[in-house]
């Protein structure tokens, strides 16, 4: 007997996960409990978790696909013998569409690999034709086009917005309707990629499509930026001879400075401020060819052994692309350090959505100060409380003893 | 000044007054007169006018309504009731034949200023023949007009300005409204009879209803706002000539349309509506106009099928629901 | 009878013959099209009783009915312009053959539906009663229309109210192709009446004296306050139903004997010619033409001369040649006259 496996639903916003690889082989005995693949999703990479013992069974679903979650991507049989038999032939549907439909989009047309001609291939004028291009007449509302059925009034509303019908992402039920037009309309706009050099497309990673959304839509906070001078020599010396990160220090000193000053512990919703009683701090870090944000949990109350220790922790699963979304969201405040590049003499950050602020560290100066540039949500606080912010934390940073 | 009225109060009086008003008119029909009509709308009306003015008739259909024709041509207002819309299937060649083409082919010398009331529609378990509508019949006749009042109000309006019109005009009641009850002011104003009303505004999806169905259009106005949908319900009060303008108004609004008919959903009221208004919102259409319409079988006399055959609010809900909150494949 | 009357008889069945005669061969030759029904042999049935009403009297009709058109002095133009369908018809051009309306004249339209006269002449009797007036209504019919529904529910009708019909019918013995024998278990119309309380006669058709005698007393009758009557007049069209039909299901023999045309009896008819007889016919032959009979009994009792006859011929095929050029001359019709006349009646109406 056969038990499907399938493709788990790993976040509330997770619609579709990425097989990235099989970790056992087929006929391999499988223990309940046991990583048999490994997903990645919108957040991390996470793994496929056998929820009975047995033996891994084809047909197995091919990796580096999206896959809808709750379909089957493959199985486990009861016996060796009976995982041997069903062959491995991956199919490219591994059910069929009527079985289990789809609760998400299907999946995006597979983007080509070869190079593509950036501009068209009339650019060799022949004697009959005109020296430019002719460009293809806008699709009249209506009229056949490529890429999804479209509602009547989904085509008049792209024409009119000068949208191109065939790039915008169906609904749910595979369609084109209004609300698709208007979600086109309010994504950023596409970059022209005609009449540059050849290009070829590359499918950006779960991650990276994630930050992207996620920046996009912090990108509509009001927000302003008040930058001072931070000594933070004697508090990196310090954090030296106790082995402790200096970043990891820097945040304690926040969370210290938020309890001082609550309001940057909150956030602006729909409903109204957002009162936190706890303070987390996120910390930019890079990782994989993306950005993630561990969270240090209640930063304020804990030590900063502790929270040494829980930093370490977060790197090494950052590294390992373990982190799951428990570890990364619902920090209100930021913290991005960029002062281990000594070049960087000043930047800024971008408020993620759901913080009061973030603060920009730089590398420090001769002087033992490091330019650090705090970005707050204006509907959270206001330039005084900035500046405020910024006094106390800088009193802090240069007694820094009451941190230990 | 307002009354509040049962429909076939408003009816009765607006007969009354019109007898009073105008000497031409009289009404005719079967039971209409000692026994006051099937549905009471003639109640009174012999004693007061004497037998010549209110006619009880053999059971001719064809020939009492082509008698009215006969009559209206040569310039009397007659009243012709019939007394179930299934009845006026035997009168079909006096009011297609004769009603609706005489004015036409007599060049213009012969208008037929005549009025038929006919109830209808599925009332309770009265079975297959008598649980009709007559609508997508009529409709396709050129030279009729088609009132569907669904209030008291229009009850009583858009029968005095049926009576008052030179033209043939079928006014269609329906059994289940006769005791439906509603504020009738006499004297106000009606809008032109042919006009579609806006009885609830909405911006979300828009239900086109006429005659009972405007109640069960409205519940589910009431039900979807629980689900944050804003359904406008226009009560189209005519369905020949159909205020397209009002209809496009809606949907150009709404970009959604839902047509709630108790009529068979085959070649129905809905399919000219549906048709129509692709052809006049295509563009503004965001999702396939959608039918809530009676099924395609003879009426059930059974109570639990007779009520699954035709729509309810419910049904109205779903289809909203469908075409606006649950967008799938299957759909 | 006075000379007059019956000149004038002779007059309009003459004018009825012609009229036909030359609307079949507009028809062959192209110019008219449609279904076209005529009238020939039946002459005597619309002249003797439309001669009898009164102007106020209304006239209901059915699909053959050019000729009652013309004896209710509609101009031949008006009616050849609308079997041209063009905007100088009678109908102005929206009727067509079968279809012949004239207001001021009270023709209340031909009916192409079998058995849509009785309803209509049932309602415009009680419109007559409504307002207690002198007027009748003459309802005609074929024998083929009385086993419509119609005609036993306004019969019905008019006998119980007592309305001032009074209903004609022209039995030609033929419902199209169906002899009245195969369709029709009494063949005695007017004895039909006898189930409404309808006092009834039956008539020589053929004979445009005795229809004129009838028909009047009928009205007076009517007039008088004695509700409907009904005249069943026996008489027989020599074309088949209508243009299109051959009439092959009619023995040859019969309809030559009906229209005068054995050669036995045209040599008969010739001698009287030559040699009137002394006294008047007593009753119809129905193997002569019915205007020639009504001819040879003007030349009996010195009523016209055979130059008269000529004359009368004459005159009138100058005014259907007039009536044909008018017809032909007449601008033709526009959607824009369709759309108004199917809108004018509530042109004055706010409608949204």
């Amino acid at each position: 007997m056969k038990h499907p496996i399938l493709m788990p639903v790993l976040s509330d916003t997770m619609a579709t996960g990425r097989l990235t690889q099989w970790v056992k082989s087929i006929g391999a005995k499988v223990s309940k409990g046991d990583a048999v693949a490994e997903v990645e999703t919108d957040k991390a990479v996470l793994e496929v978790e056998a929820f009975s013992d047995g033996y891994l069974a084809g047909p197995l679903a091919p990796v580096d696909q999206d896959i809808p979650v709750k379909q089957v991507i493959g199985y486990l049989a009861d016996t060796a013998e009976e995982a041997v038999q069903t062959g491995q032939t991956a199919p490219a549907d591994p059910v069929p569409a009527s079985e289990v439909p789809p609760v998400s989009p299907p999946p995006k047309p597979s983007l080509p690999t070869e190079p593509i001609p950036a501009a068209p291939a009339a650019a060799e004028p022949s004697p009959t034709s005109p020296a430019e291009p002719v460009p293809a007449p806008q699709a009249f509302p209506g009229g056949p086009s490529e890429g999804h059925a479209a509602s009547p009034y989904a085509r008049a509303l792209a024409f009119d917005l000068g949208i191109d019908i065939a790039q915008v992402a169906p609904g749910p039920d595979g369609k084109v309707q209004a609300p698709e037009i208007v979600a086109a309309l309010l994504a950023p706009a596409q970059p022209p990629l005609n009449y540059g050099p050849p290009y070829r497309l590359e499918s950006p990673t779960k991650s990276r499509e994630a930050v992207a959304r996620t920046m996009m839509a912090a990108s509509a906070t009001p927000s302003f930026r008040v930058t001072a001078r931070l000594p933070i020599r004697e508090l990196q010396h310090q954090a030296a001879s106790r082995q402790v990160s200096l970043t990891v220090a820097l945040s304690k000193a926040c969370a210290l400075t938020i309890q001082a000053y609550p309001r940057f512990n909150a956030v602006w919703t729909n409903e109204g401020l957002a009162l936190r009683d706890r303070i987390d701090v996120g910390i930019a870090v890079e990782a994989q060819d993306s950005l993630i944000t561990p969270v240090l949990r209640d930063a304020g109350a804990k030590s900063l052994a502790d929270l040494q220790s829980v930093w370490k922790d977060l790197l090494n699963q950052t590294k390992s692309a373990r982190l799951g979304p428990k570890d990364y969201s619902g920090a209100t405040f930021y913290l991005s350090n960029l002062g281990v590049y000594p070049v960087v003499r000043q930047f800024d950050a971008v408020v993620p959505l759901g913080a009061s602020a973030i603060l920009a560290v730089a590398a420090m100066d001769s002087d033992g100060s490091a330019q650090c540039t705090l970005t707050c949500d204006h509907r959270v606080v206001f330039g005084a409380d900035a500046a405020h912010f910024l006094t106390h934390l800088a009193s802090q940073l240069a007694t820094p003893d009451s941190l230990w | 000044m307002d009354e509040n009225l049962f429909y076939w109060q408003a009816v009765n009086i607006a007969l009354d007054r019109a007898m009073e008003e105008d000497p031409d008119v009289f009404v005719m029909g079967e039971d209409v007169g000692l026994y006051g009509g099937t549905y009471r709308a003639t109640e009174n009306l012999m004693a007061k006018y004497g037998e010549l003015r209110v006619r009880d008739t053999p059971i001719s259909e064809n020939s009492f309504t082509g008698l009215g024709v006969g009559a209206a041509m040569t310039g009397l207002r007659p009243l012709i009731e019939i007394m179930t819309l299934n009845f006026a299937l035997l009168a079909l060649d006096s009011i297609v034949n004769l009603a609706a083409k005489i004015p036409f082919m007599s060049g213009g010398q012969f208008p037929v200023p005549l009025t038929i009331r006919m109830p209808g529609g599925v009332a309770k378990q009265l079975g297959a023949q008598h649980s009709q509508r007559l609508e997508h019949t009529l409709m396709n006749v050129p030279g009729l007009r088609i009132a569907v009042p669904f209030t008291p109000q229009d009850a009583y309006g858009q029968l005095r300005q049926a009576i008052r019109s030179n033209d043939p005009i079928i006014v269609l009641e329906h059994d289940l409204l006769y005791f439906s009850k509603g504020a009738v002011d006499l004297d106000a104003q009606a809008p032109p009879m042919h006009r579609a009303i806006v009885r609830r505004a909405g911006t979300d999806i828009t239900c086109a209803a006429y005659s009972l169905m405007v109640a069960e259009a409205l519940a589910a106005a009431e039900t979807l706002k629980e689900s944050g949908i804003s359904m406008e319900v226009i009560d189209l009060r005519s369905l020949s000539p159909i205020d397209w303008k009002c209809l496009q108004q809606s949907v150009e609004k709404t970009h959604h349309m839902i047509i709630a008919e108790e009529d068979s959903g085959f070649a129905g009221a809905g399919a000219e509506l549906a048709a129509t208004v692709q052809e006049r919102c295509f563009y503004s259409l965001d999702a396939p106009v959608s039918r809530v319409a009676g099924m395609n079988i003879p009426i059930p006399f059974n109570a639990a099928l007779e009520s699954a055959a035709i729509p309810h609010a419910a049904d109205i809900v779903v289809a909203a629901k469908k075409m606006l909150l649950e967008r799938s494949q299957t759909s | 009878m006075d000379h007059e009357r019956l000149q004038g008889f002779l007059y309009d069945m003459l004018l009825a013959r012609a009229f036909e005669e030359r609307a079949a061969q507009e028809y062959t030759q192209g110019h008219i099209a449609g279904f076209l029904h005529l009238y020939p042999g039946e002459e005597a049935v619309a002249v003797g009783s439309i001669r009898a009403a009164e102007p106020s009297d209304y006239i209901v009709s059915t699909y053959r009915e050019h000729v009652h058109a013309l004896i209710r002095d509609i101009e031949p133009k008006k009616i050849m312009a609308e079997l041209y369908g063009k905007s100088t018809g009678v109908s102005r051009g929206m009727g067509g053959s079968m279809h012949l309306f004239d207001k001021e004249r009270r023709f209340m339209g031909g009916y192409a539906i079998v058995g849509e006269t009785f309803p209509i002449a049932a309602g415009i009797g009680y419109s007559i009663l409504y307002r207690h007036l002198p007027e009748v209504v003459l309802c005609y019919f074929g024998d083929g229309a009385v086993n419509q529904g119609t005609f036993h529910e306004s019969l019905n009708m008019a006998a119980l109210w007592k309305l001032p019909v009074l209903f004609i019918c022209e039995n030609n013995h033929y419902q199209i192709g169906t002899e009245i024998h195969r369709h029709s278990a009494v063949v005695d119309v007017y004895k039909r009446a006898a189930s409404y309380a309808i006092p009834a006669e039956q008539v020589d058709g053929m004979d445009v004296e005795q229809v004129y005698a009838h028909t009047h007393s009928a009205l007076d009758r009517i007039r008088a306050g004695g509700g409907p009557y009904l005249l069943e007049f026996q008489t027989y069209r020599y074309r088949g139903h209508s243009m299109a039909d051959p009439g092959a299901y009619r023995p040859p023999a019969e309809v030559r004997a009906f229209g005068g045309q054995d050669p036995i009896l045209l040599a008969t008819r010739e001698l009287a010619r030559h040699n009137p007889p002394s006294k008047s016919a007593q009753a119809s032959d129905p193997a002569m033409d019915v205007i020639q009979q009504h001819i040879d009994k003007g030349f009996a009792a010195g009523h016209w001369q055979q130059e008269d006859v000529a004359t009368m011929k004459a005159q009138i095929q100058q005014i259907l040649d007039e009536a044909v050029a008018f017809a032909q001359s007449s601008p033709s019709l526009s959607m824009d006259d369709a759309v108004y006349l199917a809108n004018q009646n509530h042109a004055h109406e706010v409608l949204f």
